[in-house]
């Protein structure tokens, strides 16, 4: 039996797209190149209407896996659906519930803000008796309709991510990818782009993103995957990896850099001390009865400069997880 | 919308797209349409400049069998002949102006009447062995000739010349049909590879990947944009070839058919070329690298077969030699194999499609990664 067909501009809820699947289901995806495997038996999935961060250090397979959500690589093995649909065998339908904003952007840059998403909208099988409409709203949403005539090339690199995004949500996909959408924007307009986001959820569509960020993920999603060597390390909510993995973080400025490290390690409830010069970031169970124990054995080696007792973040989790800064 | 009439219209949207930025990228543009206009000046500056070697006479005897020996001489298709006296020759000689003096001694007229032996002085700059060669070759076949117009009845022996077609063709336009071919060629692959190429350089090509279009549509759709813009070049090397060098094709369906067919095989190569490569100054450097080799193998100077069996084996395998075989019958109306107009015709057809299926397959097959 043939394949039921989706072209572009699908609407929510349409046939093809099934609403009680999860928005994407990724089953024991494995990617090889060669000796290396890149993405190792990774196995989770997205609810639709969901915002879902991938974080993970350079090289942590993020990439690689977007890839093959999107179709633009083939798994070695393992499958990924998208609202029902096999990326592998359907990729066509796929590409059609599907808007990417890619971390290059893809904009071509010779032409207008117009003549890119006049294209997109060929591509994408708009009717031409919509085109001009969505175009001018998706210019107005995206806040670029009085430079609709510019040249890309000339664009900041904020208002080349709000295009890019404008760009994929013009055939109205149920489900967006955004890879580092706010990668070196200014402020402002990670702001927006930020607010763009939000917007889209409350839409009902499915938003995966992949960040440097942390600030970013904390803000956004509603659920976090940390991925490391291809393999997933944690799933949770922002807020319950906080409390799963963060317990409390003590920050100690010395004087001299301490030679106690082996024997802070061993007091009760500390679980991780990592010495940068004369800083100590040490991470204890929570319960705050470590720290009197620490400032003990500080103080015997000289006075310390400062204390400071604070909630964990998701960098500490982050760090905590895979041994890395999310930005090395 | 049916499946067909999306495809249409992402062809149409792709060839709209790809030559609007042909024509804000004017660098690359300009490179594929003025590249074969160039190489056609530069094979015919080729072909002048070692066609007849430059040759001073010194006439020291104006008698009427010193003129007789002139006249030889100046159809004998080797020298580029002017007059001058022996000091003005030297001067010649001696600056690189001319490769050869050959003095007429001042008794030649009265030597030959009686019969009595005559030399005739040849001085050669031998910097240049082609056109030393040629002097070698030619001073005595003019003596030949001048023998057999002053004493027909002594020289006996004399060539009865049955040519195979109505007219000769000289070598430039002969060559010229030959340098449109690979105009074609170098067009196509520049454009459609920089085109293809340009996508992967400026990141652009997820936009084409992850649209819901199908690949041979936006294939086939890169690939009239880019053969619109060859054209152009193919116009300008045929206006030359036509208004300046004078080379009027016998069948002018011919040529635009068998341009056409060559062109898809050119513009094919190209894509595949600019989808592997995925830089647009290596598929300009490659592409020049294939076709001026392909062209020096494929017979521009003459038929392939005057050459070695191995060279017209190697010629077979490629299609600029069925094309050259194809537009010499346009423009000349010979036919230089023994496939015939629909053969040749048959081989080219078939290098279309495996070349278009396999550009195909390489987009399906392709990623992202630059």
């Amino acid at each position: 039996m043939s394949q039921p067909t989706v072209r572009a501009g699908i609407p929510a809820g349409s046939p093809a797209a099934d609403a009680a699947q999860p928005a994407i289901a990724i089953q024991h995806l494995t990617k090889q190149f060669g000796a290396y495997r890149a993405v190792d038996d990774l196995t989770l999935e997205i609810a639709a209407g969901e915002i879902f961060g991938l974080l993970g250090p350079n090289g942590s397979g993020k990439t690689t896996t977007i890839n093959m959500i999107s179709g633009l690589s083939s798994p070695t093995s393992g499958t990924v659906t998208i609202l029902g649909l096999d990326v592998r065998h359907q990729s066509r339908q796929v590409r059609a519930i599907l808007g990417a904003v890619a971390q290059e952007t893809a904009l071509y840059e010779e032409l207008s803000a117009w003549d890119n998403l006049d294209f997109h909208a060929d591509l994408y099988g708009i009717p031409p008796r919509e085109k001009r409409a969505r175009i001018a709203r998706t210019l107005d949403l995206v806040q670029l309709t009085d430079r609709k005539d510019s040249r890309v090339s000339a664009f900041s690199g904020g208002m080349k991510r709000r295009l890019a995004l404008g760009r994929a949500l013009l055939h109205e996909p149920q489900v967006i990818y955004l890879d580092e959408p706010t990668l070196g924007v200014d402020v402002q307009s990670r702001r927006a782009i930020w607010d763009y986001i939000l917007t889209l959820k409350a839409q009902g569509r499915t938003v995966l993103l992949t960040t440097n960020y942390l600030e970013e993920a904390q803000e956004l999603c509603d659920r976090l995957a940390i991925i490391d060597h291809g393999k997933l390390i944690a799933i949770d909510t922002p807020a319950h990896l906080k409390s799963t993995y963060g317990g409390n973080v003590v920050e100690i400025e010395t004087t001299v850099p301490t030679q106690a490290l082996a024997e802070l390690r061993a007091l009760p409830g500390v679980r991780t001390v990592a010495l940068d010069g004369t800083r100590l970031h040490i991470v204890t169970d929570g319960c705050g009865n470590a720290v009197p124990a620490i400032v003990n054995v500080l103080s015997r080696e000289g006075d310390l400069t400062q204390i400071l007792i604070r909630e964990p973040n998701l960098d500490d989790v982050f760090l905590l997880l895979t041994g890395k800064d999310l930005r090395d | 919308m049916t499946n067909l009439q999306a495809d249409l219209r992402v062809i149409w949207a792709c060839v709209r797209h790809d030559i609007k930025i042909a024509l804000t990228d004017r660098i690359f543009t300009i490179v594929g349409v003025f590249v074969p206009l160039n190489f056609l000046i530069l094979l015919s500056l080729f072909v002048l400049a070692g066609s007849k070697a430059p040759t001073a006479v010194v006439m020291a005897d104006k008698g009427p069998l010193a003129q007789d020996l002139y006249t030889a001489m100046s159809h004998a298709h080797s020298f580029s002949l002017r007059h001058a006296t022996a000091s003005q020759a030297t001067d010649l000689l001696n600056s690189g102006a001319i490769v050869a003096i050959v003095t007429i001694p001042a008794d030649f007229d009265q030597r030959v009447a009686a019969q009595q032996p005559v030399q005739i002085e040849v001085r050669i700059n031998n910097l240049n062995q082609d056109f030393t060669n040629d002097i070698r070759r030619a001073v005595p076949l003019s003596i030949t000739l001048f023998y057999a117009q002053a004493y027909p009845d002594v020289v006996t022996i004399v060539p009865s010349e049955h040519d195979l077609y109505r007219f000769d063709t000289d070598y430039i336009p002969y060559l010229a049909v030959s340098i449109l071919v690979v105009g074609v060629l170098i067009g196509g692959l520049l454009q459609s590879g920089t085109g293809m190429a340009r996508e992967w350089e400026r990141e652009t090509v997820k936009e084409l990947l992850l649209a819901p279009a199908s690949r041979w549509a936006i294939l086939v759709g890169k690939m009239l944009a880019a053969a619109s813009v060859s054209l152009a070049g193919v116009v300008l090397v045929l206006a030359v070839l036509i208004g300046i060098i004078g080379v009027h094709p016998v069948y002018w369906g011919e040529v635009v058919g068998f341009t056409l067919l060559f062109l898809i095989i050119s513009v094919a190569s190209g894509t595949l070329l600019g989808a592997l490569i995925k830089q647009r100054m290596a598929v300009v450097a490659l592409s020049m690298g294939i076709a001026i080799p392909l062209f020096f193998l494929s017979g521009p100077f003459g038929p392939i077969s005057f050459q070695t069996p191995a060279i017209q084996l190697l010629a077979q395998v490629f299609p600029v030699y069925y094309a050259i075989v194809l537009q010499q019958h346009a423009f000349h109306g010979f036919t230089l194999n023994t496939l015939g107009l629909g053969g040749n015709v048959l081989v080219l057809v078939i290098y279309a499609i495996g070349l278009l299926t396999l550009a195909t397959f390489v987009l399906r097959r392709t990623t992202a990664a630059h």
